[in-house]
Order: C-alpha cells, then sequence, then structure tokens
C-alpha cells in the first residue's frame, strides 16, 4: 500500500498507542484511533506488498506467508505456514480466504446451552453493530435476504458460483438442505466506502485469494482499514519486528524495543496494543514475561476442525477458477440429534493445485502411480469442507520450545489435539459431507482430516484467574497494555473467525478510547 | 569420445563465424572449434540466402572438406541450431561423409517447427534491413541489445553489430520470411544423436520453455540447462559456462532424455501476454537446474532420488530433478512455516531418514536402497510409512519415519507441481490469469462446471498419460 506521505512520529515521542500487527485485529483498531486523534503507532514484522506485484503463483505467495518455524505437537498437530498465517502490512488478510460468516449468536452462550466450552463475556448483539459497520466498509457481497439472518445485508451481490458451487447446490437442493451464495468480502462490482480508500475494482474470478489478489477486490487489510488509518495520521512501519518492552517501576509498559534493518529501535508509548495473531501475541507476552501471573497465556489454544471431503466428478470442473468457496451452507450450526456441543458450517471448496496436490499427498497419503495419477484429475476433482467449533481444553497449549529463531526468541511449540466433542463433530460432519458429495455424483470419495485457524491463548473473560483480558480486551495485569486479536477468542465458534475479529477491534478500539476520556 | 573433437559453430541469424571466438578461446584443447559463415552472412555475405536444406548442404561441404579424424559435433545458435538438427538427421539416415557426429549443441535453437515470432516483428525486421543506413544501423544496436541479458562486452557488441550489418539482406529476409517458416518436424522426428540444449532465461520465444516443447521432444538423449540472466546470444553472452557445459557433455553425454518436455500449449501460454513476467521468470527459474549449495552427501541424495522415483513417478519423457530441487531448498534453510515437534530438523531429519532406508536395504538385500528392484523399494516404503523399519544409529527412529514420509510426499509434489511440466500434466489454466498489466487483468469470464474460455482449450485437452489404472488409496 502507499505509505509514502504518511504521518512520521519521532522514536522519542510517547505516542498514545504501539499497535504490534496489522491484520484483522490491529488494522480496523489503528484506523479507529487515528480518527480519533491520537498519536498512533503500528508496528508490522512484514513487508509492504504491492498488490499488483503478486504473481498468481502458490510459491511466490510464500512471501505473505509466515513461515518462520514454529513446532506442532499434540495428538492432532496442526499445519501452519500456508495454512495458517500471514505476515506483512494486512497481516493474515493478505492470504486469507475472505469468507464472512458471522458468529451464530448460540455460539456465544455455548456453555449456558450445553455446559460445554466457555462462554463469552459479551452479548451478541452488542456486537451486531460492529459487524454493520465493518461490512458497510470493507464491502461484502452475498444473498440478501441471508436464509439464516434476516437482518443481514450485503452492500454487494454475490460473486459468480464455480463449480464445486454448482455441485454443492445441486446436492443440496436434492437432499433439501438450505445453500446459498457465501458471505464474501470480496467486492463483486466496483466499490469504495467513500473518503480516503481508494476505489476497488471487481473480482475478475482469478481463484488466487490465497495467493494475495492482485485486483484488490479482495478486502485485505491494506485496502481498507490501513488506507483510512494513514489518511488519519497513523504511521505504519513494516519490517518492524517487535521483541522488547521497556516498563517502568509499577510495571507499566513505557517503550517497545523492535528490530528494523538488523538494527534494534526503541519507540515510547503510553499504551501497547497487541495484534501479533493468536501465536505471535502469547510468544511475546511469555517471551518477555508480561501478563503470564495468572498462568492463562497460551493456555486455551483453539482452531477449527476443518475437514474436508473430496471427490471425482464427470465434469470438468476446474476448481482454480473463481472465489474458492463460493457456496454456504449454515444448517449445521446446531444440527439436530446431536451428540456434541456446537456446530459447523459447511462450504464449498476450489483449491490451487500445489495446495491441493500437498494434501493429497501427506493427507490420503498416496503415492506411487496412484499418487501421479490422482494428480492428473485435478480438473475434474471437487471438494467441500466444514469450519466447526472446537472447545478449549487444557492439553492444547501454546508454551515456547527450546530450539530459537534468528532473533533469538524461543520457537513456538503448539500442542492440539481433539477431544471428544471434536471427534463427534467430525465424524458427523463428515458422514453429512459423504452424503451431498455422494448426492452431487462423485466418486472416488476420500476425507481430509485437517484443522485451520490459530484463535484462543489470550482469552478474555470477566475473571482475571480464567483469562488474560479484560472483555474489552485490556489487560487484566498490566495496566496500558492492551490485545486485540484472534487470541482474546474464548471459544473458536462455529463461524470463520477474521469478521468478528474486525468486529472486536472496532469494539476494543471504542473501549480503549472511553477508557482515555475517563482516566 | 575420444579427444580432440571437433566442433562446428554455426552461427545465429545476422551473425557470423566471428560469434563463436569466445567459446572456442574457452574451450581451449578440448575441442577444436570450425566455426561457419552461413550462406548470406559473414565472409560468405556475397552469397544469397538460403533454405535450412541448402544452409546444411553448404555445412556438409564443408565439413566433408574438414574430414575430421575422430568424432564431431554440431553446435548452433539459433538459426544454426535448425540447420544442425537437419544435418544430424542426414547423419542418422547414413549419409556419405556425414559419419562420425557424436553429439549436438543446440544454443536457443530455432526448433524443426516454424519459429514462434509476433508477425509484427517479422515485419518489421524485414523492413529495416533493407533500410537507410542510419536506420539500418540503429536497428542492428536494437537487435542485438535486445537478444542479450544483460550488455554485452562493448568489443562483442560492436563485433556482433557489424555482423548484423554486413550480412546480405536477401539472407537475413530468407530466414525471416523462409527458413524461420519451414516445418522440418516430420522429417527431423526423433534423433538418437545425444544432444544438449541450452536457452537463456531471459530470452523472448525460444527461452526454456519453447525449447522443452519444441526442440527436446525431437531429442531421445538431451540435457537441458537453463541459463540464469542470458538471453538468445549465448555463445557470446556464456562462452565460459557453455565451454565447462560442451566439456562434460562431451565426457558424458546424456542416455536418455533427461529433462522433462512441455506440450507446446502450455509452453505458448508460458509465453503469451495472459502469463505476468514475474510468475513466467519464476517458473523459467524452476527449469533451471539448481547449482548449489546442497546439503545432502552425494549418496545420500541418490537415495533420496531412487525414493521420489517411486514415490512420485514420472511417466517421462524425461523427468524433473525432484532430489535435486529438494536439496537445494534443504540447504536454504526455508521451510514451509512448521515442522512436526517430534522430528529433527529438516536437513537432519532427511539425512537420517535416508540412512535407514539404506540400512534397512543392506540388512533385508544386502545391497544399497537406490540398487534394489522397484517392488522391493516399495515393499521397504510401506514398512517404512508403517513405522516397521529396523532402527539405525545414525537413522531416524522407527515411528518417525511415518511421518518423515509423509513429509517427503508433500515436498515431492510441490515441488513437482511449481514446476511448469508438472502444472501442465495436470492441465492448469491458471498461469493464464493475467499479464503485467494489473489495471486490466482478465482472470476467468466464466467459472461453472463444463464451461471453458477458448484460450483454456488447448492447455485442458493435453492427453492424461495413465501411470497405471488404480487410484486407490494406500494407507
Ligand atoms: C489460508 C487461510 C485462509 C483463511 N481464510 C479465512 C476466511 O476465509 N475467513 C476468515 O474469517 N478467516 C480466514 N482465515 C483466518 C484469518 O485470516 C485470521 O483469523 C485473521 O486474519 C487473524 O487476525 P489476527 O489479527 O489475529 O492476526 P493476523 O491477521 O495474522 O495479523 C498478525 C500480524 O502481526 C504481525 N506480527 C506478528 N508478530 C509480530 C511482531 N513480533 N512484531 C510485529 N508484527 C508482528 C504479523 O506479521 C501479522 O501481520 C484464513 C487464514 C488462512 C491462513
Ligand atoms: S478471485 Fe476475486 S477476490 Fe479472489 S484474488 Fe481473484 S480477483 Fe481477488
Amino acid at each position: 500500500m502507499n505509505l509514502a506521505g504518511q504521518r512520521r512520529y519521532g522514536t522519542d515521542e510517547v505516542v498514545d498507542a504501539v499497535v504490534v500487527g496489522t491484520g484483522a485485529g490491529g488494522a480496523p483498531l489503528l484506523a479507529e484511533l487515528a480518527a480519533a486523534g491520537l498519536r498512533v503507532v503500528a508496528l508490522e514484522a512484514g513487508p509492504n506488498f504491492d498488490p499488483a506485484a503478486y504473481g498468481f503463483d502458490e510459491t511466490l505467495a510464500d512471501e505473505i506467508y509466515w513461515t518462520e518455524e514454529r513446532l506442532s505437537g499434540g495428538s492432532t498437530p496442526e499445519a501452519f505456514g500456508a495454512n495458517n498465517s500471514g505476515t506483512g502490512i494486512g497481516g493474515s488478510t493478505l492470504h486469507w480466504g475472505a469468507f464472512v460468516p458471522r458468529a451464530d449468536p448460540r455460539d456465544f452462550r455455548l456453555h449456558a446451552e450445553s455446559g460445554e466450552g466457555c462462554d463469552w463475556p459479551l452479548d451478541h448483539a452488542e456486537l451486531t453493530p460492529f459487524y454493520d459497520r465493518v461490512e458497510a466498509f470493507i464491502g461484502t457481497s452475498g444473498p440478501t435476504p441471508y436464509p439464516w439472518d434476516e437482518a443481514r445485508r450485503f452492500p454487494l451481490p454475490p460473486v459468480l458460483r464455480n463449480g464445486p458451487a454448482q455441485l454443492m447446490a445441486a446436492a443440496c437442493g436434492r437432499l433439501g438442505i438450505a445453500a446459498t451464495d457465501a458471505p464474501a468480502a470480496v467486492v463483486s462490482r466496483a466499490f469504495t466506502p467513500g473518503g480516503a480508500v481508494p476505489l476497488r475494482k471487481a473480482c475478475i474470478n482469478c481463484g488466487f485469494c490465497h495467493q494475495g489478489c492482485r485486483t484488490r477486490a479482495k478486502a485485505s487489510m491494506d485496502v481498507t482499514y490501513l488506507p483510512l488509518a494513514v489518511a488519519e495520521g497513523a504511521e505504519i512501519r513494516p519490517d518492524a519486528r517487535m521483541h522488547g518492552v521497556e516498563r517502568d517501576k509499577a510495571g507499566r509498559i513505557t517503550a517497545v524495543v523492535y528490530r528494523s534493518g538488523g538494527r534494534d529501535l526503541r519507540q515510547r508509548c503510553a499504551n501497547l496494543i497487541l495484534c501479533a495473531g493468536a501465536v505471535e501475541t502469547p510468544r511475546l507476552l511469555l517471551h518477555l514475561d508480561l501478563a503470564t501471573g495468572s498462568g492463562q497465556v497460551g493456555r486455551n489454544y483453539i482452531g477449527h476442525v476443518a475437514t474436508q471431503v473430496w471427490g471425482t466428478f464427470a465434469h470438468e470442473v476446474g476448481m482454480n477458477r473463481g472465489y474458492p468457496s463460493s457456496l454456504i451452507t449454515e444448517d449445521y450450526v446446531r444440527p439436530q440429534g446431536a451428540d456434541f456441543a456446537g456446530g459447523y458450517l459447511v462450504q464449498s471448496l476450489g483449491v490451487e493445485p500445489l495446495t491441493w496436490g500437498n494434501a493429497v499427498a501427506r493427507g490420503r497419503g498416496l503415492w506411487g502411480p496412484a499418487l501421479a495419477d490422482y494428480l492428473r484429475r485435478y480438473n475434474q476433482v471437487a471438494g467441500i469442507g466444514i469450519n466447526g467449533e472446537t472447545l478449549p481444553c487444557d492439553a492444547n497449549i501454546l508454551t515456547l520450545s527450546d530450539e530459537t529463531d534468528a532473533l533469538g526468541m524461543r520457537k513456538a511449540h503448539i500442542s492440539f489435539g481433539y477431544g471428544p466433542n471434536e471427534t463427534s463433530l467430525n465424524a458427523h460432519a463428515t458422514a453429512l459431507m459423504r452424503r451431498i458429495w455422494e448426492a452431487a455424483g462423485a466418486t472416488d470419495i476420500w476425507v481430509l482430516e485437517r484443522v485451520a485457524h490459530t484463535l484462543g491463548t489470550c482469552r478474555m473473560g470477566r475473571d482475571p484467574d480464567a483469562s488474560v483480558v479484560d472483555p474489552f480486551g485490556r489487560s487484566h495485569e498490566v495496566e496500558n497494555l492492551w490485545i486485540c486479536d484472534g487470541s482474546v477468542f474464548p471459544s473458536s465458534l462455529a463461524a470463520n473467525p477474521a469478521l468478528t475479529i474486525m468486529a472486536l477491534s472496532l469494539r476494543t478500539a471504542g473501549a480503549f478510547l472511553g477508557s482515555r476520556t475517563s482516566r | 569420445m575420444t579427444d580432440d573433437p571437433v566442433l562446428f559453430c554455426l552461427h545465429f541469424l545476422g551473425g557470423s563465424a566471428r560469434e563463436w571466438r569466445p567459446l572456442a578461446a574457452h574451450l581451449g584443447p578440448a575441442a577444436r572449434c570450425v566455426a561457419i559463415d552461413l550462406p548470406g552472412f559473414g565472409d560468405a555475405a556475397d552469397q544469397p540466402g538460403a533454405d535450412v536444406g541448402a544452409m546444411a548442404d553448404h555445412v556438409a561441404a564443408r565439413i566433408r572438406a574438414e574430414r575430421p579424424g575422430g568424432p564431431w559435433l554440431v553446435a548452433g545458435n539459433s538459426m544454426g541450431a535448425k540447420v544442425a538438427l537437419a544435418l544430424a538427421r542426414r547423419h542418422e539416415d547414413g549419409e556419405e561423409g556425414l559419419s562420425g557426429l557424436a553429439g549436438l549443441v543446440l544454443l536457443a535453437g530455432s526448433p524443426p517447427a516454424p519459429e514462434p515470432m509476433a508477425e509484427e516483428r517479422r515485419q518489421a525486421m524485414i523492413a529495416w534491413i533493407d533500410a537507410d543506413p542510419e536506420t539500418r544501423r540503429r536497428e542492428a544496436e536494437a537487435f542485438v541489445a535486445a537478444n542479450v541479458g544483460a550488455p554485452l562486452d562493448p568489443e562483442d557488441h560492436a563485433r556482433t553489430v557489424e555482423d548484423v550489418l554486413r550480412a546480405n539482406p536477401e539472407a537475413w529476409k530468407a530466414w525471416l520470411t523462409g527458413g524461420a517458416n519451414e516445418d522440418w518436424r516430420a522429417r527431423i522426428g526423433t534423433l538418437a544423436t545425444p544432444a544438449l540444449v541450452v536457452s537463456g532465461a531471459e530470452d523472448g520465444d525460444l527461452g526454456p520453455e519453447a525449447q522443452a516443447a519444441l526442440t527436446l521432444p525431437h531429442l531421445a538423449r538431451h540435457r537441458h540447462v537453463v541459463a540464469r540472466g542470458a538471453g538468445h546470444l549465448l555463445p557470446l553472452e556464456r562462452p565460459g559456462a557453455l565451454a565447462a557445459l560442451i566439456r562434460d557433455f562431451i565426457a558424458a553425454p546424456p542416455g536418455t532424455g533427461e529433462t522433462p518436455t512441455l506440450p507446446p500449449a502450455f509452453a505458448a501460454l508460458m509465453g503469451s501476454e495472459r502469463v505476468n513476467t514475474r510468475l513466467r521468470t519464476a517458473l523459467r527459474e524452476r527449469m533451471r537446474e539448481p547449482d548449489g549449495p546442497f546439503c545432502l552427501a552425494p549418496e545420500e541424495r541418490a537415495t533420496l532420488a531412487a525414493c521420489l522415483d517411486r514415490v512420485l513417478p514420472q511417466p517421462g519423457p524425461g523427468k524433473i530433478d525432484l532430489a535435486r530441487r529438494i536439496d537445494a531448498r534443504l540447504a536454504s534453510g526455508t521451510g514451509d512455516g512448521w515442522r512436526y515437534a517430534a522430528l529433527p530438523p529438516d536437513p537432519q531429519a532427511y539425512a537420517r531418514a535416508l540412512r535407514s532406508l539404506d540400512a534397512a536395504a543392506a540388512e533385508t538385500h544386502g545391497r544399497l536402497f537406490r540398487d534394489l528392484a522397484g517392488h522391493d523399494q516399495d515393499a521397504l516404503l510401506d514398512r517404512a510409512a508403517a513405522g516397521r523399519l529396523p532402527a539405525t544409529p545414525d537413522g531416524l527412529a522407527p515411528e518417525l519415519m511415518t511421518c518423515w514420509l509423509e513429509e517427503l510426499r508433500g515436498e515431492a509434489v510441490r515441488t513437482y507441481l511449481a514446476h511448469p511440466a508438472g502444472l501442465a500434466a495436470i492441465g492448469f489454466t491458471g498461469i493464464g490469469a493475467g499479464g503485467d498489466d494489473a489495471e486490466a487483468l482478465p482472470g476467468y469470464r466464466l467459472t461453472g462446471l463444463d464451461a471453458r474460455e477458448a484460450w483454456e482449450t488447448p492447455i485442458l485437452e493435453t492427453p492424461i498419460l495413465e501411470t497405471s489404472a488404480s487410484t486407490g488409496d494406500v494407507r
């Protein structure tokens, strides 16, 4: 994005806040604080990309992924890298799928409803106006009316359906399952919310959403909230990796230390807002021994059950064409008669060749001629997948390993495994997806077990002994430390997380501003 | 091959025998260069232009006159390469006086098929060769500059421009309107003569993908080398590197097609405006054989290669050297962002796992893994996947072999599908989603089932080669 004329702050100037990370959590908040007139500096570990220069290639897209090594353990080890986090101005939204269901209100009260999991310390209704604002600003495309949420309005009509979506729609029709065009933070027509945000052209159906959108049709933060933030006076520093803090006697943070161009720099600040994502935020806190008194940092690591079912069709599917996940059903957010808490969403899937081939090789376990032959079916295959609740549990935890990275920081070690609830949910969803794919006419059906998203680890809550931040994102322990990213999620929700992270970000920004006026 | 073979050298359009001086100097005694001016060029500029057959006659006469005592080779740059191919055919057909051809060196060669070239450019070249001296000089300068990856040494540049200017305009036009368009595909067929094919990563129409699609399929025994940063005038741009390649080639000529071919439709798409320059550059770079640094020992790499042949067999002709690419990746220290906590860091995991396989092969068959029959290798891999290989002191723990094999399968496929030959094999059209102008990207207009756009058809109709009938789960 264009940072040429942005406002600059001196490193000795005590800015109102340093925001670390410019992804789904950092960007909306940065824009809000800047718009309120605060002096804010964002530090982003990754570079500043020019979307026009993305290459339409999965290997070239490594540049937008966080590929520093993480160690994956537990009974269902989670893949990171391209499966999970991004880097660069815009964070993981550079490569996200822009699939934007809203959280289901029932998911906020999962514990009250089922005795399982953890309730959110806020009311869903409280978040609705923030969802509305985010969607109007980033531009969402989808079907109005939306079958599972009468109140939801999409500023733009749905994007084109691709082959997998057509297959899933026909099968769901046959099975009596409601399915419709996906809610997508992709603009199906040229769009701008106005003001400082440059016009974005309509989606060209290239299918490369996960490799960076060259047309800027996809709502990544660098084409939405961050231009607004810069116009409002925020400074964004790319290639600035935070790894230290300075604190006064009372424990308040007085400056942030970051590595840039091989040198350590120090930015003085009145507040620190960590938005580095649910792996790097807890890693920083553990590394710096910040807010670790309750022993909660790193705990309750959660993701999503993200199992996929694949099949071969007697059609030329060409699944790389078009917006990848263009169909959804929310019929299974609370499946009838289920023996588990929570539920899941189902989406159709088109996947680029390397990602798909890697899944086939690793997940299906094919090798030899069977592998070579199956890869050549690329243009005839299609998938469906879910995004399902995972409950927090003690065994799922992020800790620091003994191996260190180039900065001397210990690498993150993530233990993750399914409990009985995830296993039951997964079995239910897999059976359903098989049924849908059989109804769609698929042959050679197989199941890819998969975990997606990184959430939890610094959950929000009212009880300082059982959470890291308060219901608005402020640390229970360090008064001028806030957290605003996926790590504050108490439970994973069935919905994909980023839209909710953005809505929470606006809410946290409001609370932060409120905390200053009330001081 | 014996020592001191003769290398007959045939220049590019507008070049002359002088083009080969730097290469001859670098080759030294490894081969004696006999550089020939083709009719209408260099010192033969007084002759009119000739078609490919007549140029081959001209060269054949020279070879007969030279009467090489031992084996000889023909090198051709661009236009000269097509003449070299014609000569090889005549040699293989047993023509008198042409026995003894031991190898072809095709540098940014014009292929047997009509040469891919934009009609506009062809017309412009035909026009300026007859223009006023000032225009001719300006255009000749531009022509030379446009055909190199980086500016030539000023002396070479000046000499090359002079060559273009002294070429007989009739010969120049004869090639552009005749020779370049001649279709020699049926005539050339498949040659058994070993060939070294070199392409410049910065070449225009005759770059790596064009060579892989249009030249390699005619060569049963080929080695294709992509020269990073080089354009079309390879003998002038890379004389030192070429000399080394030629020496290796003479010492150990390829026994088969070593590198993969590309379907012409995929190569054409790769070269088209639908593909952005960054992607085209990356795809070409992936066709280049990595030259290090590496991290596996040679024996380890050989075991890895044998393993990869079983894990992801490539039907050929020619195959992507996955082991070399993976080894280079291991040495680069870059990764995919995570690993199983139980596995040691990648380079160690690979080295240990490969030692485990070799130890198991030695124990069960008394031989190295790579020397076993395919089915015996498969049986060992099955045991490894099941965590049932015997433990070896410097190997990987048996239970970790399962994880490692999963890593290996993923890495093999990712490496394969990053290569144009892999993408072409699966009929992937996505590289054509848009070129350099981000404001006017075509993307896809059609996204639904059984709905393809006209430009996709030739790619999608690449025949699907079966390696076997089954696609069952192995696990
Ligand atoms: C392939 C893929 C597809 C996805 N698709 C969807 C989807 O369709 N819908 C959806 O809702 N969600 C999706 N997600 C998830 C979504 O992208 C994330 O949940 C969301 O972006 C997380 O936001 P965050 O603010 O927590 O972290 P991020 O967006 O990851 O931002 C964190 C930022 O902090 C920076 N950072 C980290 N450490 C430091 C440091 N020490 N100093 C400075 N900067 C630092 C990082 O570089 C990064 O830019 C997808 C994720 C992936 C990987
Ligand atoms: S499919 Fe649309 S939103 Fe996705 S990358 Fe292409 S243009 Fe952008």
